[in-house]
């Protein structure tokens, strides 16, 4: 009985990740999946470009860029995150 | 559970592995969604069922099951319970096995911090993963299944116990660790794999895997230190780096991460090296996986050979396999791969990185062709030529102290280019400190490497300390903090930097310890109670020596008083010879051991070994080493795991 109640444990362990996994082909067709939307992306990209203009200003503080790759890096960031804050608004 | 459950397991995670990566190729073609959904789920699922089997092996280790072979084999009733544990690892099929149990439990962190991002680049993540998953699979159900039963036709009483070296603390932890390190670069390859294939090579794989790599780096660090504390405790020959084929088998691994992790923030930061980050990604994971085949293979002679197996083809024919497939999909990928960017000039931190790279990659060629020579040379003439450590010194020293310069010189070079002014301006302080440090060490009687060595420590100490001391400048002048507060929000604002420093100056110390070999003494003697041996301006007098029974072993203690030449009392040690499985009829399966002593200071240690007793019990055969600045060595290993805790800390954002 013991050794039943074993194997009966053992198959409902094994049968329940099974039925897990193919119960999406069982669904009607789906278009999309759950993901990000395009804000957290973008909100996620703003805030890396933040950070590297931080970084930058660290770096050209402790003498580790020169003054004309500075103003052309972070102009460059400035304007990529303006582009973001602007998208951003529309959405 | 019974012990089926696990071979069962062990099948269905083989058929999941199979159908995820089918599933997931018809989604890449037909991007029907269900058919995502249930490759990302059979993922799980494989790693689900590895769980199962890992955790019914366990168990069975733990009950002492002896009808299973593996269990048989490893344990044995006198077996200290955590030892039953590590076990797992101890052996050719449960390493394998454990192998896979990491690799999953890694497969499963992947998919579900992925679920809602990364959406192009998963599907091949999963295949990729599956795909290791799957070859692993395939040796633990076909070649070497740790869940064969025992093929006797009677009871086994006990089992044949584990092997005494194994027997320690460290050597619990110590392959973990250095497993954790190996598996973990699936993760930044199928991440790398998956770009290759999606045309996406841009900085998104990058900056997917940044972390990752840098905690896998941190394990197999860890893992490698460990390794060497192991071997100066358990292996009682006064050292920690032997050259072993299977400590090189994780060193080459970990010098191409090394570099990787150094090119990779070149890629971010001016999108330069795409093809060197992708080569040097495939490179690190291919070791990873001939790493393995090395331990486990037995084609290598060496003190971690506590398996023979006849793995050694499989294990190739992937490794051939992974090879073929990434650097023929980069083939195909090169115009995506080419960077726009290119290095402006040689003084620039862009080619002190390069510079480093190159360095790491031509150590790991050294260290590959080293430890690979001797099986070349015999497949080829027929005779076994060794190639031991006075080759891996005479090639690896110099490189490593061009590296350890490097290590120092990066940081003071200017991203794009360096000028003049500037660079008279920043390396006059380390050069200046080079110079006299190189003269008083040569004062002092030292030479050659040994001043070298110790003034580029000087050199790349001050070059950190300066860096350290303009960032707080910055801050002080920028923002009125007072020092203490700009020490803590510099290191707070740039953790990855910062962290990274201190990474390199655990690096220094670790160098310091290493130079400090150059001053080892030894000496072997025969002693008997109340005699007395001078080695190296110390006292030693055997006090007492007496025997022990054990649970598990039989030993020989002696008492060792330590005295300096003024007769100032130093320690007492108490090295040990013991006997394993001493009740054992048959001799031969009887395992002598030297327990070691050592007394450790910052400055050296003392290190005792017990080699042998006198057949008439009156005399112990003692040797002596004194070695000077080992410690250093481990207070550096805990800086550089302290450094890269502070690199991969997460911050708010």
């Amino acid at each position: 009985m013991d050794l039943l109640k074993d194997y009966l444990f053992t198959l409902i362990v094994f049968l329940i990740p099974i039925m897990y996994s193919i119960q999406p082909l069982l669904l009607p067709k789906i278009s999309t999946v759950k993901t990000s939307n395009s804000k957290d992306i973008l909100r996620r990209k703003k805030i890396v470009l933040y950070r590297q203009i931080k970084e930058l200003e660290m770096e050209y503080d402790i003498g580790n860029l020169d003054k004309e790759d500075f103003i052309n890096r972070r102009s460059e960031l400035k304007t990529e995150v303006s582009e973001i804050i602007t998208e951003l608004k529309k959405k | 559970m019974t012990p089926i459950a696990g071979s069962v397991a062990l099948n269905l995670a083989f058929g999941c592995s199979i159908l995820s990566i089918i599933t997931l190729f018809f989604y890449n073609r037909t991007a029907d969604h269900r058919l995502f959904l249930t490759g990302q789920r059979l993922g799980l699922a494989v790693s689900f069922f590895v769980f199962i089997a890992t955790f019914v092996l366990s168990y069975q280790l733990l009950i002492s099951n002896f009808d299973i072979d593996y269990v048989a084999r490893y344990t044995s009733f006198e077996t200290p319970t955590i030892y039953k544990i590590s076990a797992l690892w101890a052996g050719q099929s449960g390493s394998l096995l454990f192998w896979l149990f990491i690799l999953s439990i890694f497969n499963t962190i992947t998919i579900i911090q992925n679920q809602s991002k990364h959406h192009t680049l998963m599907p091949w993540v999963i295949i990729t993963m599956s795909v290791t998953q799957g070859f692993f699979l395939i040796l633990t159900n076909f070649i070497t299944n740790p869940f064969e039963p025992t093929q006797t036709d009677f009871i086994v009483e006990n089992g044949n116990g584990l092997n005494p070296l194994l027997q320690n603390v460290t050597m619990a932890i110590h392959p973990p660790m250095l497993y954790l390190g190996y598996v973990g670069f699936t993760v930044p390859f199928a991440f790398a794999f998956s770009a290759l294939v999606n045309k996406d090579t841009g900085v998104l794989w990058i900056r997917s895997i940044r972390r990752w790599t840098l905690v896998t780096w941190l394990f197999l660090s860890i893992g490698i230190i460990l390794g060497g504390w192991w071997a100066y405790q358990e292996l009682g020959w006064g050292g920690y780096w032997a050259w072993d084929p299977v400590e090189n088998a994780s060193f080459m691994p970990w010098l191409t991460a090394t570099a990787f992790l150094h090119s990779i923030i070149i890629q971010e930061k001016k999108d330069m090296l795409r093809i060197w980050n992708m080569v040097l990604i495939i490179l690190t994971f291919s070791l990873c996986i001939f790493g393995t085949f090395l331990t486990r293979s037995g084609v290598m002679s060496s003190v971690h050979s506590f398996t023979e197996s006849s793995l050694g083809p499989v294990f190739l024919i992937f490794v051939f396999i992974i090879l073929i497939c990434s650097f023929g999909l980069m083939y195909f990928r090169i115009e995506d791969l080419r960077s726009p960017r290119k290095i402006e000039s040689v003084t620039s931190r862009e080619s002190g990185f390069l510079f480093n790279n190159l360095i790491f990659v031509v150590i790991c060629f050294a260290v590959f062709w080293g430890t690979l020579f001797p099986v070349i040379s015999e497949a080829i003439t027929g005779n076994k030529i060794s190639v031991g450590p006075p080759f891996f010194n005479q090639i690896n020293i110099p490189i490593g102290l061009a590296l350890l310069a490097l290590t120092g010189i990066g940081p003071l070079l200017a991203w794009k280019g360096t000028s003049n002014q500037k660079l008279i301006q920043k390396f006059t302080f380390p050069t200046l400190l080079f110079l006299l440090s190189a003269v008083a060490f040569t004062f002092f009687k030292m030479t050659g490497y040994v001043v070298i060595s110790f003034s580029l420590c000087v050199f790349v100490f001050a070059a950190i300390f300066s860096e350290f001391l303009k960032g707080i400048q910055a801050r002080t002048s920028k923002f009125g903090e007072s020092t203490l507060l700009a020490f803590y929000k510099m290191i707070h604002k740039n953790r990855s930097r910062y962290g990274g420093y201190i990474v390199h100056l655990g690096i220094v110390l670790m160098f310091i310890g290493f130079t400090g070999h150059a001053f080892d003494k030894e000496k072997e003697f025969g002693i008997k109670v109340g005699e007395f041996e001078k080695v190296a301006n110390y006292n030693f007098q055997l006090t007492r020596m007496f025997e022990e029974e054990r649970p598990n072993h039989y030993a020989w203690i002696s008492d060792l008083r330590v005295t300096d030449n003024n007769g100032n009392f130093i320690t007492n040690l108490r090295p040990e010879k013991r006997v394993y499985f001493h009740r054992n009829p048959d001799v031969n399966k009887r395992q002598p051991h030297s327990e070691l002593d050592i007394f450790s200071t910052l400055n050296k240690d003392i290190y005792s070994i017990f080699s042998s007793v006198s057949n008439d019990n009156n005399t112990a055969f003692i040797k002596i080493m004194v070695n000077p600045l080992v410690k250093w060595v481990w207070i550096g290993g805990y800086l550089l795991a302290f450094g890269t805790v502070i690199a991969l800390w997460p911050r708010k954002d």
